[in-house]
This record gives structure tokens, C-alpha cells and sequence, in this order.
């Protein structure tokens, strides 16, 4: 049986709504606030709103006529306007998840927020960037789709239970949170305050991006990969180097070793050094362009892309494939 | 007995690392039956675990260091832990068993890793034809990168985020936070969810592939479409593309600051009479000036924030409907009152260890108050008991096992 999916809100219900509406359901969308989008309204609607229908008015009586006939019903917005809806007085559908900033209770419940604001809250832009610059945002919406798969999971969770008329509340600000990687555990157990190293992931080296003759590329050398990453370099001789022997070694010396990785491979090209860390087998990425990405092979092959209006729009992260 | 919407949902739980775990914690945490199976090796060497980043809840190694790595302990509260040795015979059988009462299996090796340990998806879904099979290799089980090896930093440049991230189209960046891993692990938990809501339609196991790679571009894919639609996307530091003020600003203190934005015109004139800097406010009064002065703006501003304190000046800018937050680092989180109010933190301590305070989860259902699974599992916690719950073993067929050494509670070494 479909799904009927009720959507308001922004854009984190959005891509809530993006992912029922690729599992199959029917997904309703009422718009409510100007979405805070960093790309154009055409584009939000390609890439979150394919096929689904919209409906223009957020009145609380017509959301509540609609949510009478769902089945879900996802709503974003602040614990404030999603009372104006009449959030607190629905009883249907069975299954309804709130998005909100800070939670729908709590001393922060009507604080205002963006992604970015939501980013430094969570402990994540303090480690982004240079520690001689400002800390750095991730441009985007990762805030705001992160939130929305929450509620998606949370929502599949109580489809699964199909107890009826229970209800989540998903803190965006919560969600950055829980996404931390060793924020909090590096102070709780050391009490270190994790810092901000440029590019460099800061406890293991090298782990970062360099530049090359036709832009930047990526190692990830965790201890397991540096006999693999000496070899890359074409200098064997530097696992045993007791500059490099130990990690902690490479952490110490990193501007010598940086300096060595430049020499090496900073006049190759991206395509080069892909080839020789595949051949090294050393995790290599490479900065794509924008147009490269939407021209990778790679992604071509694994037929990536759905057709959107004449638009090349990104499918899900996962595919499911019957047995 | 749980009364978590995913009670009952049984997952062996192969993954390691970040996205998997992240993916499984999840679904543990909504009440799935997590059997975490770890390989011997899993957490190191008995004489010298890696220590790791984050290294020992606590502080200290313990007599059972491999049982206090904390990143270990934050990623897989809510399961249960086996170890069994899948390279043996009997740890094969013993894996298909579980696969054969299970609901799902999850793993992020390598692309062939499972194919070579005999263990792909053909072979499960014929022990278990409902399996629901999911897969999290770096670029997915095919196609020309899916023999690279990868992290989530190495993968996050080629996903289309590393032509937008940094300070300037000469100085871009990494996340440096492995980004993808958690992009990957939300989504992991989300397939599975979609694909067990499925299985129960069609009766039918499924293969999940999903690759980091994919994950990424597909959650920052919007630019991909924006691109086409004629827009010009680089890295612009904390700038926004559409309105100004948004961006990072310096606050008393070393190394302090405050993220502030003005989506509207609302937020513009709150700001302008809060601080109170401008005496050419008409013309920043009108957005388009805003944006085309933006470093202007932002010195001005700059020039105002820095000489508060940036708890305070969030109060300050929340209260007059600002969208303005503290760049916060762990302590400040920690010690956050919302946060504790919420009872967003979850403290956990194995047995013998110190309590520590480790991220919740992000959804609070019906308005109770938050709690999640058991403590993250010692190694091999749970073989025993897992055994006899799945699969009826007996104490003598376990001991068996434990004799031949095909299950561990202690790693080698």
C-alpha cells in the first residue's frame, strides 16, 4: 500500500520527503517559509521536490483536513509556527515527526537558527579551517538533510512499529551533535579541546589535501597505509626513517613530510597521483569541479543521475536491489 | 523488554570504523537487536591496542585497553558484541547461522572483502532468502573506482563539496571531520529502514548498496543541479551567496567566535539596532547593498563582536530574534543547560570504568524522556548469550567454539 506522506516546511522536510517520495509514497507538500537556500528556487525544486505535489496555503484548517488523510505527516518549522499549524491539536496522522532548531522543548526552543548558526553551535565549524583564520562553515544545506534523513528514520521506525499515533521531535541542533566525530570524547577523556588544523585531519599525518599540477588531491594515510604511502612516494626507504617510523613521528615532523609529499607529487597530475595510489593502494581522492563531478565516469557507469526536466539530479545515497 | 518502534528487528552487524557503526548505533538506539561481530583484531593487538584518537574513556588504559577506546565506546552503545574469527570454517558457519534468524546484515568493507571471505550476498540470501543485505564500500561494489581504496577525507574531495568548501577558490579545504562517514551512516540507517518496511510488503530479502562516494554527492547534489541551471558555485568562506551579514565573527577571547546571519530584512533591522554601528544605515538597509559590501559589512560588525563575550552576545542576538550561535567547542556543549535540560547527553559506564558523557540521539520520541540501549559491549561480550538467544546453542557447543577458537573475549597478541 503507498504511503501518503504530508510534508510542510522548509528544507529539511524537504529532503524527508525526497527520500519517501523515492521509496514510492505519495508526498503532499505544503510550503511553508521561505526556505534559507544557498542555490536557486529551480534547483531545490529538481533536486527535493520531484514528484511530489504542492499545495500553496499553510492555513491550520487545511492542514489538518490534509493530515486527516495521511498517513505521515513531517513538519518543519519553530515550536512557534508549527503551533500556528496546529501541531499540538493534531491527532492524525498516526505517525507525525516535528523538525525543529533546538527542539520542541527547552530553554532554546524559539531561538532562530540557519545552518551555519546550527554548524558553530554543534562543535563544527570550531574545527574547520585554518587555526590562523576564522573557523569555516560547510556551504550547503548539511544541516538541514541530515535533520531530514533523522526524520526519515525515525518516521520508518514507527511505520515499522505500526502502533499508531506516536510522535518524534527531532532537534537539528541535536543532530550536528550526534554527527560529532571526536569532539566530545577528546575532552571528556583527555581533555583536549580538538583544534582546527587547515585540511589536516590534525591527530594522524598525513591525512590532508595538497596541491598538484592541475589542482589538490587527497591521501589518507592512517598507520595501517604508510609502508603502502612510502612506496606511492617512490621513497621505501622512509618507513623505516625514524623521522616516520612511528605515527606519532609523522605528527611531529609533519612540515618535513609535507614538504616531501610536495616534492614528489606536487608536480604530477590528479590523474597521476589517482593511478599511483591505486597502484599503492593508498585511499587518494582528488578535488573535483562541479562539471567534473556531473562528468565523472565512475558515476555514469553506476547510471548516478536521474533525468529531471532535461537535469542531471543526483539519486540516492543507496540503492535497493530486490532479491 | 524495549518498547522501541525497532524491537524485534535483529541486524549482525559487520561494520567497522565510522559510517557503519554511526549507521548501526542508530538503529540500536530505536531499539533494533544490534549483534556487533567483531574479527579478532577488531580493536588491536591484546599487548598493544591502538590507542587511537579520543584514546581512553577515562584517561586511562586499564588493564583492558581494548575495551576503553572511547570512539569505540561513543559508536556502539545499544548492541551486543561477538567476536568471531570469519577466516575459520566454524566462524563461517557460525556467521550463516546468525544470517539465518537475522533480518539484516551490514558491513563496510572493502568492495570484494565479504565476495573473498565466501560471504557475499549470493551465499547469505541462500541461507536466508529474506535477508536484507547492505553493503557500504568506499565507491560502491562496481564501476572504475570501486577497486580504490577509501576513507570518507579522501572520498569527500571527489564528491563536488571540495569545489565549495574553503576560503577562496585558492584556498580550498577538507572538512577534515571525515564528512561523507557521517552523511554515509545516517543514510545507512535510513536504507535500512526503507528496505526491512519493504521486505515486509514483498517478502522479499534485498541487496543495499551504498557507497560514500555516492552519499556525498548525492547530499550536496543541489549544486550539481544549480551548476546546470547556470549558477557559478566556489568556495566563498563564510559568506552566503544569497544575503549579507552571514559569517563567522571574532568575540573576546583567543580563538572565540560567533556565527551570525540575517536571512530576511526582519533579522537585518534587529541587528542594525542592536549594534548600533551604522550611521549610513539606509544604505545598508537595502539587501543587494548588503551583499555587494559584504566586507565592509563584516569589519563592522567584526569591529562590534569582538568585544563581547560570545555566550552572551547569543543571549543578546537570540533575544532580539537574531539567528546568531556561539562557536562552540566541547566543553561548551557539555556544559550546555538546553542540552542538559533535554537530557540530550547519554553517560555510560562499563563495568569498572569511569562514567563518561558521551552524544545522544537526535530523536526523542513522544515526548519521554530519552534513553538508549545497553553500554557499547566488551569484546566478545556477548557470545555466549547471543548464541543461545539466536541460535539455542548449548553451553557445551559454545565452549566448543570458544576452545577451537573460533569465538574470542580477548583479543590475540
Amino acid at each position: 500500500m503507498t504511503t501518503r506522506v504530508l510534508e510542510i516546511g522548509g528544507l529539511a522536510a524537504g529532503f524527508c520527503g525526497r527520500l519517501y517520495r523515492h521509496a514510492g509514497a505519495d508526498v503532499v507538500r505544503v510550503d511553508h517559509a521561505v526556505p534559507d537556500a544557498w542555490v536557486s528556487e529551480r534547483a531545490l525544486d529538481v533536486f527535493l521536490h520531484e514528484g511530489k505535489r504542492r499545495v500553496g496555503s499553510a492555513d491550520a484548517t487545511l492542514i489538518r483536513q490534509l493530515a486527516e488523510h495521511a498517513d505521515v505527516l513531517i513538519a518543519e518549522g519553530t515550536p512557534q509556527s508549527l503551533a500556528a499549524l496546529g501541531w499540538y491539536e493534531l491527532s492524525s496522522p498516526a505517525i507525525r515527526v516535528a523538525i525543529t532548531p533546538f527542539g520542541l522543548t527547552g530553554p532554546y526552543k524559539d531561538w532562530q537558527a540557519t545552518g551555519s548558526v546550527l554548524l558553530a553551535m554543534g562543535g563544527y565549524s570550531y574545527l574547520m579551517g585554518d587555526p590562523d583564520q576564522a573557523p569555516l562553515n560547510l556551504p550547503g544545506h548539511y544541516v538541514q538533510y541530515q535533520s531530514g534523513q533523522h526524520a526519515y528514520v525515525a518516521a520508518c521506525a514507527l511505520q515499522y512499529e505500526g502502533e499508531g499515533n506516536q510522535t518524534a521531535d527531532v532537534s537539528m541542533w541535536e543532530v550536528v551533535l550526534s554527527l560529532s566525530q571526536f569532539t566530545t570524547v577528546m575532552w571528556t577523556s583527555n581533555g583536549q579541546i580538538r583544534q582546527r588544523h587547515g585540511s589536516d585531519f590534525g591527530l594522524l599525518y598525513p591525512i590532508s589535501m595538497f596541491p598538484c599540477a592541475d589542482g589538490w588531491f587527497h591521501v589518507n594515510v592512517v598507520p595501517a597505509f604508510w609502508s603502502a604511502f612510502t612506496h606511492m612516494l617512490g621513497m621505501p626507504e622512509l618507513e623505516v626513517d625514524s623521522r616516520f617510523a612511528q605515527s606519532s613521528d609523522r605528527v611531529l615532523n609533519r612540515d618535513l613530510l609535507e614538504q616531501i609529499i610536495r616534492e614528489r607529487l606536487g608536480r604530477k597530475t590528479r590523474a597521476e597521483i589517482m593511478r599511483l595510489g591505486e597502484e599503492a593502494r593508498v585511499p587518494t581522492g582528488i578535488l573535483l569541479e562541479l562539471h567534473e563531478v556531473l562528468a565523472d565516469e565512475h558515476l555514469a557507469v553506476r547510471d548516478f543521475w536521474q533525468d529531471v526536466g532535461g537535469v542531471r539530479c543526483p539519486k540516492l545515497a543507496y540503492r535497493i536491489i530486490d532479491r | 523488554m524495549s518498547q522501541k518502534p525497532l524491537r524485534g528487528l535483529r541486524i549482525v552487524d559487520l561494520t567497522h570504523v565510522w559510517a557503519g557503526p554511526l549507521g548501526t548505533r542508530m538503529l540500536g538506539d530505536l531499539g533494533a537487536d544490534i549483534v556487533k561481530v567483531e574479527a579478532p583484531l577488531a580493536r588491536g593487538p591484546a599487548l598493544s591496542p591502538p590507542g587511537g584518537v579520543g584514546v581512553f574513556a577515562g584517561g586511562e588504559p586499564g588493564t583492558e585497553p581494548w575495551n576503553r577506546q572511547s570512539v569505540t565506546i561513543k559508536l556502539n552503545r545499544s548492541k551486543r558484541g561477538i567476536c568471531i574469527d570469519l577466516k575459520s570454517t566454524h566462524g563461517k558457519d557460525t556467521l550463516l547461522e546468525l544470517v539465518r534468524v537475522a533480518d539484516v546484515v551490514i558491513e563496510n568493507f572493502s568492495a570484494q572483502a565479504m565476495n573473498n571471505l565466501g560471504l557475499g550476498f549470493e551465499v547469505l540470501s541462500d541461507v536466508n532468502p529474506q535477508i536484507i543485505y547492505v553493503a557500504m564500500p568506499g565507491f560502491g561494489s562496481y564501476g572504475p573506482y570501486s577497486g580504490l581504496a577509501a576513507f570518507g577525507p579522501s572520498v569527500e574531495p571527489m564528491t563536488g563539496v571540495g569545489a565549495l568548501l574553503g576560503y577562496s577558490k585558492d584556498q580550498p579545504r577538507n572538512s577534515a571531520m571525515a564528512l561523507v562517514d557521517a552523511v554515509a551512516g545516517v543514510s545507512a540507517a535510513a536504507a535500512v529502514v526503507t528496505a526491512v518496511n519493504r521486505c515486509r510488503e514483498t517478502g522479499r530479502g534485498a541487496k543495499v548498496e551504498l557507497s560514500l562516494h555516492e552519499a556525498g554527492v548525492s547530499l550536496f547534489g543541489e549544486f550539481l543541479v544549480d551548476y546546470q541551471l547556470g549558477a557559478q558555485h566556489t568556495p566563498i568562506g563564510n559568506a552566503h551567496p544569497r544575503y549579507a551579514p552571514h559569517g563567522i565573527y571574532p568575540t573576546l577571547g583567543e580563538d572565540q567566535w560567533i556565527a551570525i546571519a540575517c536571512p530576511d530584512q526582519a533579522c537585518w533591522i534587529a541587528l542594525r539596532d542592536e549594534a548600533r554601528l551604522w550611521t549610513d544605515v539606509e544604505q545598508f538597509d537595502e539587501p543587494s547593498h548588503r551583499l555587494a559590501h559584504r566586507p565592509a559589512l563584516d569589519k563592522k560588525l567584526s569591529e562590534w563582536t569582538r568585544e563581547q563575550n560570545k555566550h552572551e552576545l547569543q543571549q543578546r542576538l537570540q533575544a532580539a530574534g537574531i539567528p546568531a550561535g556561539a562557536v562552540n567547542t566541547a566543553p561548551d556543549v557539555l556544559e550546555d543547560a538546553h542540552l542538559k535540560e533535554r537530557g540530550y547527553w547519554v553517560d555510560q559506564a562499563l563495568n569498572g570504568q569511569p562514567t563518561v558523557r558521551y552524544p545522544g540521539l537526535a530523536i526523542k520520541l513522544n515526548q519521554k524522556e530519552r534513553s538508549v540501549g545497553r553500554p557499547a559491549p566488551k569484546f566478545g561480550e556477548h557470545n555466549r548469550e547471543v548464541l543461545q538467544e539466536w541460535l539455542g546453542s548449548t553451553t557445551a557447543d559454545v565452549d566448543e567454539l570458544i576452545a577451537q577458537g573460533v569465538l574470542l573475549d580477548r583479543p590475540p597478541g
